[in-house]
């Protein structure tokens, strides 16, 4: 018998965020035809973390999902993102 | 698998199936591997000394197509792993198919792109720039091609023992948090390499 650990978001709901998720990228697209001068890649940037959260929340089902895998994920982002970071700022820092 | 073995290999000291809490940590160490070639491609992409840059070349229009595939993959598994939390075996292949044929799809896309790159004179060797481009969506193709991979095994698995479940073996659970992660590193492929000039 097949059976799933935690409540899920219903398959309307999930097509209700595959609805948004083709709405973002759709403005994203827009977006890069627009061009609105500096605040574009903030924009895109913004958009871009709405799209990655909903899938993780939602289809990934991390928001049903206990703590501990939350920090797990949330640990291996963070880590990534503060190394590259540095690592970028540090070329930058030296023009290279 | 008894009920009995069943229960042990469920219970484990955090409560959480073992093999769950182990492909989480497979796609926390994933978020380095791709934030690494992530990294390079920005460090690299406005260092062309010679040849054809990526930038001139990209199809944003053909390129929104393929992300929208690969977005809609993503829904069609989630309606798999729906399915067959419904046990509704049939609807749960049917989807896990759809999605393998929407992964295709997108690697077809890819494949599309590179070779038209190639022919424009843009190979893996001809900047800093190209061989960060290659190898970041190069790597991301092959982790879809194995996605693939894995939901057709699902499907011969589904068909060999005449039903999915999410008790035994590499399940759909699992697959799913893979092909979602594929999703998620695309979604950010897109925006820092193909629309953030």
């Amino acid at each position: 018998m097949a059976t799933a650990d935690h409540a899920h978001p219903t398959p309307r709901q999930y097509v209700a965020i595959a609805g948004i998720l083709v709405v973002l990228t759709a403005i994203e697209v827009s977006l890069y035809y627009l061009d609105i001068g500096g605040l574009n890649t903030f924009a895109l940037i913004v958009l871009m973390l709405l799209k990655f959260t909903l899938v993780v929340a939602f289809y990934m089902h991390l928001r049903y999902e206990s703590g501990f895998l939350r920090r797990l994920f949330a640990a291996g982002l963070a880590v990534a993102g503060t190394v590259y970071l540095i690592v970028l700022l540090a070329f930058l820092e030296r023009g290279l | 698998m008894t009920t009995h073995e069943l229960a042990a290999h469920t219970e484990t000291s955090t409560g959480i199936d073992t093999r769950k809490v182990g492909m989480w940590a497979f796609l926390s160490s994933e978020a380095l591997f791709f934030g690494a070639l992530i990294t390079n491609y920005l460090l690299f992409k406005g260092r062309t000394l010679e040849g054809v840059h990526p930038r001139e070349l990209l199809n944003i229009p053909f390129t929104s197509i393929s992300s929208f595939v690969l977005l809609m993959s993503s829904l069609t598994m989630v309606l798999a792993h729906a399915a067959l939390t419904r046990n509704d075996q049939k609807a749960t292949r049917r989807w896990l198919l759809a999605t393998a044929a929407l992964g295709a799809t997108f690697i077809g896309g890819q494949v599309f792109e590179f070779t038209t790159f190639y022919r424009e004179g843009m190979t893996l060797s001809t900047n800093p720039a190209s061989s960060s481009f290659f190898v970041l969506t190069g790597f991301h193709g092959a982790h879809v091609t194995v996605g693939v991979l894995l939901l057709l095994s699902l499907v011969a698995v589904s068909f060999r023992r005449k039903g999915l479940t999410f008790a035994r073996g590499m399940n759909l659970e699992l697959v799913g948090l893979y092909w979602h992660f594929v999703d998620i590193v695309w979604i950010v492929i897109f925006t820092v390499v193909y629309l953030i000039r």
